[in-house]
């Protein structure tokens, strides 16, 4: 699903977190939003998953869709949080089945479809024979993929990923990499992953918008940036001062 | 290498902290501890029982077959049930508002909550003596209507809650502070309600913080002398609760009796303090998990 977002401005406090910023994204791109931290990425994310609420006059559009007061819980973008924010009372299989059990009774599916569809996402993130366990048992790399699997237990037509290596030491970091821009070939979900490392970005995106001070100040393809950036900041932030 | 060797040698006993004591200093600390606990808590629970078996266990248990006396436990029991309930539901909204929002005063308000613990339970009564009471602001129209809450169960239900009610919540404060609120924001974002998100997530994580502050709060509740004291009225058979009546059997002179009630409160602080222990050592835990 396509995503535009108009005029969206956020305060908090009276400290501007995001200034007026306007961004489309086409349906099953991987865009990387790249900033140093503090520019306000992560409240975007924030915005687009319906967490935050822009101030008035900014609007978020899910496909003709105008979601912009719509809670999260309605709004169904999968989320995967920074420190994976897993359900830390339940197991693997329980964090998973979440998104089914709290469906209202009549959308509910049956206790065996529901085991089924868990064994299929654990399966698509290679934990298969890991249901039992609770998330304070499983390694860093492995908690982030029960989060990945978790926010795709909603069907998400939009997939939101908050800083989703930082976390991580950095040759985890490198297979999560690889094994992200892979699964997105497959099943080519819009996804939108926030970042402060500009090589994540750049390898894993197929667009990148550079965001300083709540403000954007570039979007484009990783060459593009590369080859023409806009201003001062991007220049220096990327290091490309000859 | 040799050098190091024996360098290593000579740090082989354990290293001296700043902060570390005597083993003479800290037999003494330990002693003054041990002697104060016996003195002024273990004897005078040990004198309590004693006391209650005094004329035998056949006398110790008709004490309670007294009317009057089993009516005070039951309204004893009676008010912590109205009591204990409010305060939960009071303690978590209070402590869910104070950690889930950012706004002004929110400080304050912390320690409003605190309020009952600085004051005397004597002013608690006072308080609502002066509202409700004859010569009170509402008195006139209570009168009117006919409703009696001063020298009635309402008052002792009022003075109850107004004593007890910061215990849940300064139990849930800490502990939600702590947890943040990432797990509830993933649920949200998985489809949950509200309702739903506080049975399935909030609430697991804080049981066993919001039973220690429970537990806490129905000791006191049925253990309040002060305030209850002062909107009771102390009617016997009506207005009497445990505490009320080991006072008035006590200065009757019927020692035993009123040492058999009084052991029965000591039976449940004894209890009490169990409970308190295994919530509060499961609390530690779910607050090191939080952390985590």
């Amino acid at each position: 699903m396509s995503i535009t977002i108009s005029n969206v401005s956020k305060s908090f406090s009276r400290y501007p977190a995001l200034n007026g910023v306007g961004v489309e994204i086409q349906t099953g791109e991987l865009i990387a939003l790249l900033g140093p931290s503090g520019s306000g990425k992560t409240t975007l994310l924030r915005v687009i998953a319906g967490l935050e609420f822009p101030d008035n006059g900014g609007t978020v559009s899910f496909g003709d869709r105008d979601v912009t007061g719509l809670s999260a819980y309605k709004r169904r973008a999968g989320f995967v949080f920074q420190h994976y924010a897993l359900f830390a009372h339940m197991s693997v299989f329980e964090n998973i089945a979440f998104a089914f059990r709290v469906l209202p009774r009549r959308k509910r599916p049956p206790e065996s479809a529901i085991r089924d569809r868990v064994a299929t996402l654990l399966d698509a993130v290679q934990l298969t024979g890991y249901e039992k366990r609770l998330p304070t048992q499983l390694s860093g790399g492995q908690r982030q993929r029960v989060a990945f699997a978790r926010a795709l237990a909603i069907e998400p037509e939009v997939l939101l990923l908050d800083e989703p290596f930082g976390a991580l030491d950095a040759r985890v970091r490198k297979d999560l990499r690889r094994w992200l821009k892979e699964f997105h070939h497959r099943i080519r979900l819009t996804t939108i992953f926030v970042t402060h490392d500009q090589d994540e970005a750049f390898e894993v995106a197929d667009r990148v918008v550079i965001i300083d001070k709540g403000v954007i100040q570039q979007s484009g393809t990783p060459n593009e940036v590369r080859k023409n950036p806009a201003n001062d900041f991007v220049r220096d932030f990327l290091d490309l001062r000859q | 290498m040799a050098g190091s060797s024996t360098i290593q040698l000579r740090n082989s006993a354990p290293p001296l902290r700043a902060t570390a004591e005597s083993p003479v200093a800290k037999g003494i600390l330990v002693g003054i501890t041990l002697v104060f606990l016996g003195l002024f808590l273990f004897l005078p629970l040990v004198v309590v029982f004693q006391e209650a078996f005094s004329k035998g266990a056949g006398a110790f248990l008709r004490a309670f077959q007294d009317p009057y006396t089993h009516q005070a436990i039951w309204l004893t029991l009676l008010v912590a049930a109205i009591a204990v309930p409010l305060n939960t539901v009071f303690g978590l909204a209070a402590a869910w508002s104070l950690t889930r929002f950012r706004f002004r005063g929110r400080s304050f308000l912390v320690t409003l909550i605190d309020l009952p613990l600085w004051v005397s339970p004597v002013i608690g009564g006072l308080v609502y003596v002066l509202i409700f009471g004859a010569q009170g602001w509402l008195g006139p129209w209570l009168r009117e209507n006919d409703i009696r809450i001063i020298f009635a169960v309402p008052g002792i239900v009022l003075a109850t809650v107004f004593v007890t009610f910061p215990f849940v919540a300064r139990g849930l404060i800490p502990l939600m502070e702590a947890q943040g609120i990432k797990e509830e924001e993933a649920a949200l974002t998985l489809g949950a309600n509200g309702w739903q998100i506080f049975r399935r997530v909030t609430l697991p994580k804080i049981k066993w913080g919001l039973l220690y502050g429970v537990i806490l709060c129905n000791a006191r509740a049925m253990g309040e002398f002060g305030a209850v004291s002062v909107v009771s009225g102390h009617i016997r058979g009506k207005t009497n609760t445990m505490p009320l009546q080991i006072e008035i059997l006590y200065n009757e002179y019927h020692f035993a009796e009123a040492f058999a009630v009084a052991s029965l409160l000591a039976l449940l602080a004894l209890i009490t303090l169990f409970l308190k222990t295994y919530a509060e050592w499961r609390a530690e835990r779910q607050l090191r998990e939080a952390s985590l």
